[in-house]
């Protein structure tokens, strides 16, 4: 009848649209795009590294206790390794428990698998201290050296 | 890091010394092929710092005739006490290096402090001191 009313019903229309578009909005944002997860610290893998290792001689000690003197040193520098990095980068260190373990073999055995795995992981740590900024250098290349010596005490 | 390589060339230059000194103390031959090759290390790694400096316009210090030893060296126990001791300090030398370069030369410093760490664990093994490792080799105490 008047312009008044057709203009009113345009007006409700127009608003019902904005609200339809406002709400897919929401959608897109906050539905279909969550925020991305920040990226891993580039020494994770050095932390993670530096858990097992730890844990691979928990077990050991747990399956041989004749190689506790020997080997309870080494974990503990692991430990000590997992402290100050998860300290340097923000994150909850991990606990490893010793329980998820397959029997290990002789004791000889044993040394060897570890100083393998050691030997490993010396050589990523030399790796990751080539790659690293100058603040981190000096603390990546003790742990590279820690684990050279590891290397040396299981020979 | 000019000033970082002079300090590694005092420490690989006390520790030639300290093996002149201690050989004679030393007691198997275990012991002395061990001095003997270390010693030989320890020349290589201050042959490598001496050419850099030159390389970087630097020059070195003038190595003294003789190091006032951190104590007496009278017996086995005192000479292997000081093999640690120096390959200690000489691992404590270079990883200042590793914030200062990077490449080659980062690859360099690593392997002498990390070769310094795995002698300083030998030692300790020779001379049956525990724990034989240390958590962070040339990290200062």
């Amino acid at each position: 009848m008047s312009i008044t009313g057709y203009g009113r019903r345009r007006v409700l229309g127009v608003a019902a649209a904005g609200l339809a578009t406002a709400s897919l909005g929401a959608c897109g944002l906050f539905d279909d795009e969550p925020a991305p997860p920040a990226p891993p610290d580039p020494l994770q893998p050095l932390l993670d590294e530096a858990v097992a290792l730890a844990a691979a001689y928990d077990r050991a000690i747990l399956f041989q206790p004749g190689l506790a003197a020997r080997l309870t040193p080494l974990a503990d520098d692991h430990r000590t390794h997992v402290a100050e990095l998860a300290r340097l980068i923000g994150a909850t260190p991990p606990s490893a428990g010793p329980s998820a373990s397959a029997a290990t073999g002789a004791p000889a055995e044993t040394i060897a698998t570890l100083r393998t795995a050691e030997q490993a992981a010396q050589k990523s740590a030399v790796a990751a201290c080539q790659a690293a900024p100058a603040e981190r250098a000096a603390l990546v290349g003790s742990i590279a050296a820690c684990r050279a010596t590891h290397a040396e005490a299981l020979r | 890091m000019s000033p970082q390589l002079g300090a590694a060339l005092a420490a690989e230059e006390a520790a030639i010394y300290a093996y002149g000194v201690l050989g004679v103390h030393l007691g198997g031959r275990g012991d002395v092929t061990e001095a003997r090759a270390a010693e030989q290390a320890h020349r290589g790694r201050r042959d490598y710092v001496v050419a850099k400096l030159a390389q970087l316009g630097a020059s070195a210090a003038p190595s003294p005739a003789g190091y006032a030893l951190p104590f007496a060296v009278t017996d086995r126990a005192s000479a292997l006490k000081l093999a640690i001791h120096v390959e200690d300090g000489v691992a404590q030398a270079w990883r200042p290096l590793l914030p200062a370069t990077t490449g080659a030369d980062r690859t360099t410093a690593l392997a002498a402090m990390t070769e310094a760490a795995v002698r300083a664990t030998r030692w300790r093994r020779l001379a049956a001191v525990s724990p034989v490792t240390l958590p962070f080799p040339g990290r200062p105490e």
